[in-house]
């Protein structure tokens, strides 16, 4: 029963190696909450590119005529891995939790394990 | 001999950037910290201490119907809150302190409805807004949004709006299903769009279908520009006016025109 803001904390402190995470809407694009990031890492602006990329594969799967639904998916960048999990609230409002972890610290078996238990207090 | 043309200087423009603040007034109270109501033509807004705790506008649906919509909260426990408190912010506190409501998704509710509603109320408006100073609305337990910080996501919104389809009547029209033989190779549509597209009936508008489905009117609005973008909607195009009635030349009547001014005159 945490709220979003403890959420979002959560995230930043007890995801090893979690150097920003963004609680955002995937229709609007808007960040409902942000936490982390940097001067050279704008957490809103990487919030409205992400909903394209959810949306793209929401698409393509729409498209293939998959029926499974996404869980999360994994960006692994040279030196960063950007994870995003999808809410699958009751409220359908359609959130994906964004995390962003430092690839040289992150154990991302045990940050994708976090982020879902996050993703189940947030909203039960 | 040359004619030496110089042009005329610039006639002073309102500066038009996307930087420029919506509602002068709104800022004006964001930076004063007032505690009050902003009624606008098309929302409301409710400030405390120059931060927005709480927006309402005809067009976006209610937190009410954002809650019960989807069976996050069951309608009879709203109503129940409802009818002991006096706004729908106050309900919401209550069935947050009564332990109805989980506070994250309360608050993602919440938030939800704030930017939705905003998104109307501060849209251009042709009357002038009024603020009352009010000292009802107050920093709850529930999240509240700095005023600049409503105006930037406003705009943002706008411009997402415009990217999608540039053409802003199929947002207040009612809609109706476009001709499906103009595009054959139709883009198969997304479940969210799906039950939009189900809901077009030609009397409905984007923002009574949020309603029904218990969606937020912004987000229903983007699947509906998506929709025209593809050719599967189309705003209705507004009745044709009856042409006005011929100028009268008929003689019969200019006769008994004058013959009853005549009357009238005696």
């Amino acid at each position: 029963m945490a709220n979003t803001e403890t959420a979002l904390k959560e995230a930043l402190t007890s995801i090893e190696g979690a150097t920003g995470v963004a609680l955002v809407d995937y229709t609007s694009g808007m960040a409902l909450g942000t936490m982390g990031g940097s001067k050279t890492f704008d957490l809103n602006v990487a919030a409205a590119g992400n909903t394209d990329v959810v949306r793209a594969k929401m698409r393509t799967m729409e498209m293939l005529g998959l029926k499974g639904e996404i869980e999360d998916i994994l960006i692994t960048l040279t030196g960063q891995y950007h994870l995003i999990r999808l809410l699958k609230s009751r409220g359908g409002n359609g959130l994906f939790l964004y995390l962003v972890l430092d690839s040289g610290r992150a154990n991302l078996a045990m940050a994708r394990h976090q982020l879902k238990k996050i993703e189940a207090e947030l909203e039960i | 001999m040359t004619v030496v043309q110089i042009p005329p200087p610039p006639l002073p423009v309102r500066d038009k950037s996307a930087t420029r603040a919506l509602s002068p007034m709104l800022t004006r109270l964001a930076e004063e910290r007032a505690t009050g109501v902003l009624v606008r033509e098309h929302g409301t807004l409710y400030l405390a201490e120059g931060r927005v705790v709480h927006a309402e506008s005809p067009f976006a649906p209610g937190l009410d119907v954002l809650l019960t919509a989807h069976g996050t909260l069951a309608a009879t426990a709203w109503q129940r809150a409802a009818d002991r408190t006096a706004g729908p912010l106050h309900a919401a506190e209550l069935l947050l302190a009564s332990g109805l409501l989980p506070a994250g998704a309360l608050e993602l509710c919440h938030l939800d409805a704030l930017y939705d509603a905003g998104y109307f109320a501060l849209a251009p408006s042709s009357a002038p807004g009024r603020f009352r100073y009010d000292s009802g609305p107050r920093l709850g337990p529930l999240p509240s949004v700095p005023v600049v910080a409503l105006e930037r996501e406003t705009l943002r919104r706008r411009l997402l709006l415009h990217r999608l389809w540039p053409d802003p009547a199929a947002d207040s029209a009612p809609l109706i299903r476009a001709d499906p033989a103009a595009g054959p190779a139709a883009a198969p549509v997304a479940p969210r769009q799906r039950a939009v597209l189900d809901r077009v009936d030609g009397v409905r508008t984007a923002t009574q279908i949020a309603r029904n489905l218990g969606r937020q009117a912004f987000h229903t609005l983007v699947d509906v520009r998506r929709l025209v973008a593809a050719g599967h909607v189309a705003p209705r195009p507004a009745a044709p006016v009856p042409p006005p009635p011929p100028p009268v030349t008929d003689p019969d009547i200019a006769l008994l025109k004058r013959l009853r001014d005549a009357l009238e005159a005696l």
